[in-house]
């Protein structure tokens, strides 16, 4: 994996597969792969948490392989596991190959990952998993090296990057923290989500994008159940852009609210609240921005 | 093996490391060392930071100072956001523990010196040492709203109520000022009110209470399997494996049966002023039942929610509860069921922690916030849970109706409800999980509207 040399080169690569970062998330970054260690993310859903680990994979235009964590995944879900059924073929037609050999070795996520130089390892909501899974791979990071007691040590040539996310549905492992560079991923602010709805949905006008991010950005500071992510942003972005209206009206907001509030109780809120008035809001603060250029680019 | 690399170096104060970093530190030393100040001071400031932050109760282990000497190496060091993001990645592991972390660094910074800051009183956060960490500024109320409801919305008035319960009135306003006093006054405080002491019976008690929840603890089914010869599902790898020795015949087939693992147990315990004479036991109960099932998670209310699994999780049985007890700084205060309800729902609910658990609300139902607000969260709270218990020490009245009106209001949300259950008899617990089992209960379909949440 190409590295990066400095924080800036590395957010351009980033800003390049319209991944849009703060500072605190580049440095980060930045250090987990000059200090080669794990780095753990957390945040709401919806910050773009496993975005991160795409978007690193193809600034560096590193493979990425990705474990998605549940509860129940054991080593062979996430090691290796023998292929019993050519095994048992081999044998059978009388072939002299080892059977325990690599050749009958399947790689699951972690492996590959030692087997591939330079890949960027994803180890999705690792907080599914169970502790004795953690414990497992606590190993498995500190050392990129696994055991197979039938084939050797495997070693990485050059150990992956590796981002670790959680939804913190439980405490993960002191030990595990501390093998890792920690960042907790806010919602974007205004100026970043705009520019991120406008880098990701080219074809959207400039006004629309401004206003629904207003209007998102307000409601995250109601305390909702569940407040909307930046991905249900632009998903709503997209529901105007796609019914033809080029900036925010009450009357559209309240049928394709629904894009943005999965909560009954979140919706009713809103609705009580009156829309015309959120609405009213969300276009005076999109009027203050600074006009474009400006806003993209600060990002 | 990389993984490791020069750290012995950089303890010593050379950043100029071999074999990786050429390109960033080399130069940058070279060219302007004289710029910066000389590296033994770099470091010297870093341990005392380091240190400051153990001090105030974050985990600061020697793993993570190194990284931050490494990172320290990486980054332009007259770079305030550099440096600031670079310790920030090493120290914290909790979005809970920035505010100190924030106050800390600004001391570190200027290059002022490390001596205990004022516990972050500026932010109300004076708790985030004592709270186990978790709690932060989040449980105050009072505070989040100042925060929140500059930057809300204009005409918001009904959200600035609604947290607050409207019915509370005069007695509100005694408990939030409660709240406050015990958030910002320091463990002194918590020491001098009465310590909590049990007898050696009670303790052996305990002990015995945290047997039997071990063993009443619900069962489900995992994901995960085990070989069992009664199995259902057949065990193809093993079979094709075993055959390997038979030549490829499979003269054995191998079953598989999920592996049952205990059923998460969800407490939340009322200890405000009404139920004061049995948070005691209470607390100790708690204590049995974190440290039996590996999956139980304890929290405690008066006005606000306070989350004590953590602290309660040791192996001396009496610190434990020590401990637990000075974390919640509302013990016997006024009741505020409703409100510390949403908080849980808002927080940990929405991370899933009563997700197909058994939740068991322990409380006499004596609410003085609004019942509406009680409702809608207690029926938020049944969604999401397995089974909810409520466990009630009062008795029913004679139209066999529960007499508070906090408790009225939920009983329609409640699949098993326990009236007349007095906590202090501490065998009754473990044998009320056993018998409640873990399957799902009869719901009716949730009505359309409920209350005005």
């Amino acid at each position: 994996m190409p590295g990066f040399d400095s924080i800036e080169q590395l957010r351009d690569a980033f800003t390049a597969q319209r991944y849009l970062m703060d500072e605190g998330l580049a440095t980060v970054v930045f250090l987990a792969q000059r200090l080669r260690k794990p780095l753990l993310v957390e945040g709401e859903p919806g910050v773009g948490k496993t975005e991160l680990a795409k978007a690193l994979a193809a600034a560096s235009g590193a493979p990425l392989i990705r474990l998605q964590c549940y509860e129940g995944i054991d080593v062979h879900h996430a090691l290796y596991d023998w292929d019993y059924p050519r095994q048992l073929l081999q044998l059978r037609a009388g072939g002299s190959a080892p059977l325990y050999s690599e050749e009958f070795l399947v790689r699951r996520p972690l492996l590959e990952a030692l087997a591939q130089p330079g890949s960027v390892l994803l180890i999705d909501e690792l907080d599914r998993a169970d502790d004795e899974f953690e414990a497992f791979l606590l190993e498995f990071l500190s050392d990129f090296q696994v055991t197979i007691p039938e084939v050797g040590v495997i070693r990485a040539e050059e150990p992956p990057a590796v981002v670790i996310t959680s939804n913190r549905t439980r405490d993960l492992h002191e030990a595990l923290k501390r093998r890792c560079l920690y960042h907790w991923i806010d919602h974007p602010d205004l100026r970043r989500e705009v520019a991120i709805a406008r880098a990701r949905l080219p074809g959207v006008s400039e006004r629309l994008a401004e206003q629904v991010c207003a209007f998102v950005q307000d409601l995250r500071w109601l305390d909702l159940y569940r407040s909307p992510g930046v991905g249900e942003t632009l998903d709503w972005v997209e529901a105007f852009h796609t019914l033809g209206r080029e900036e925010i009206d009450a009357a559209t907001a309240d049928r394709t609210l629904g894009t943005l509030l999965k909560e009954r109780d979140d919706l009713e809120r809103i609705r009580g609240k009156g829309l015309e008035a959120l609405v009213e809001r969300a276009e005076e603060r999109a009027a203050e921005l600074p006009q474009d250029g400006a806003s993209s680019g600060a990002a | 093996m990389e993984l490791r690399v020069g750290l012995p170096d950089r303890r010593t104060g050379s950043p100029a490391d071999g074999d990786r970093s050429p390109g960033a530190a080399a130069p940058a030393a070279g060219a302007e060392a004289d710029e910066r100040p000389p590296d033994q001071a770099i470091l010297a400031a870093s341990v005392a930071f380091a240190r400051a932050l153990r001090e105030l109760g974050l985990a600061v282990s020697v793993d993570s100072e190194l990284v931050f000497f490494s990172a320290l190496a990486e980054l332009d060091v007259r770079k305030q956001a550099d440096v600031y993001w670079g310790a920030h990645a090493a120290f914290v592991h909790t979005p809970d523990e920035r505010a100190v972390f924030d106050t800390v660094f600004e001391r570190f910074w200027a290059g002022d010196p490390m001596t205990l800051p004022q516990r972050g009183a500026e932010h109300g956060e004076s708790d985030a040492r004592m709270g186990g960490a978790q709690h932060g500024g989040e449980a105050l109320p009072q505070f989040q709203h100042e925060g929140k409801a500059a930057s809300a919305v204009d005409g918001d008035k009904q959200r600035a109520t609604r947290d607050i319960p409207s019915a509370e009135g005069d007695q509100g306003a005694s408990n939030q000022q409660r709240g406050v006093l015990a958030a910002w006054s320091a463990r002194e405080t918590v020491d001098d009110r009465q310590r909590l002491e049990y007898n050696h019976d009670e303790l052996a008690a305990l002990r015995k209470l945290a047997e039997d929840i071990k063993r009443a603890a619900p069962l489900r089914r995992s994901r995960r399997c085990r070989p069992a010869r009664g199995g259902h599902r057949l065990d193809v790898r093993r079979t094709l494996r075993d055959s390997m020795t038979t030549d490829g015949e499979a003269f054995r087939l191998s079953y598989t049966a999920p592996r049952p693992r205990p059923r998460r147990l969800l407490f939340l315990c009322d200890v405000s002023g009404s139920m004061e004479r049995y948070s005691r036991v209470l607390l100790a109960s708690l204590k049995a039942a974190v440290g039996a099932a590996r999956r139980a998670e304890a929290f405690v209310f008066a006005t606000r929610l306070t989350r004590v699994t953590r602290s309660l999780d040791g192996h001396d049985l009496e610190r434990a509860l020590e401990q637990a007890r000075a974390t919640v700084p509302d013990w016997s205060g006024g009741t505020r069921i409703g409100g510390a309800l949403a908080d849980f729902n808002r927080t940990y609910g929405r991370r899933g922690f009563a997700r197909g658990a058994i939740v068991l609300v322990v409380s006499d139902g004596w609410d003085r916030g609004d019942p509406e607000l009680l409702a809608g969260e207690v029926r938020r709270l049944q969604l999401q849970a397995r089974r909810l218990v409520w466990l009630n020490p009062r008795p029913m009245g004679l139209d066999q109706q529960p007499l508070a009106i906090g408790m009225r209001a939920a009983m329609p949300f409640v699949d098993d409800f326990v009236p007349g259950h007095d906590p202090r008899a501490v065998a009754g617990l473990a044998q009320l999980i056993g018998d409640l089992g873990g399957q799902r209960p009869q719901r009716r379909p949730v009505r359309a509207a409920v209350g005005g949440a």
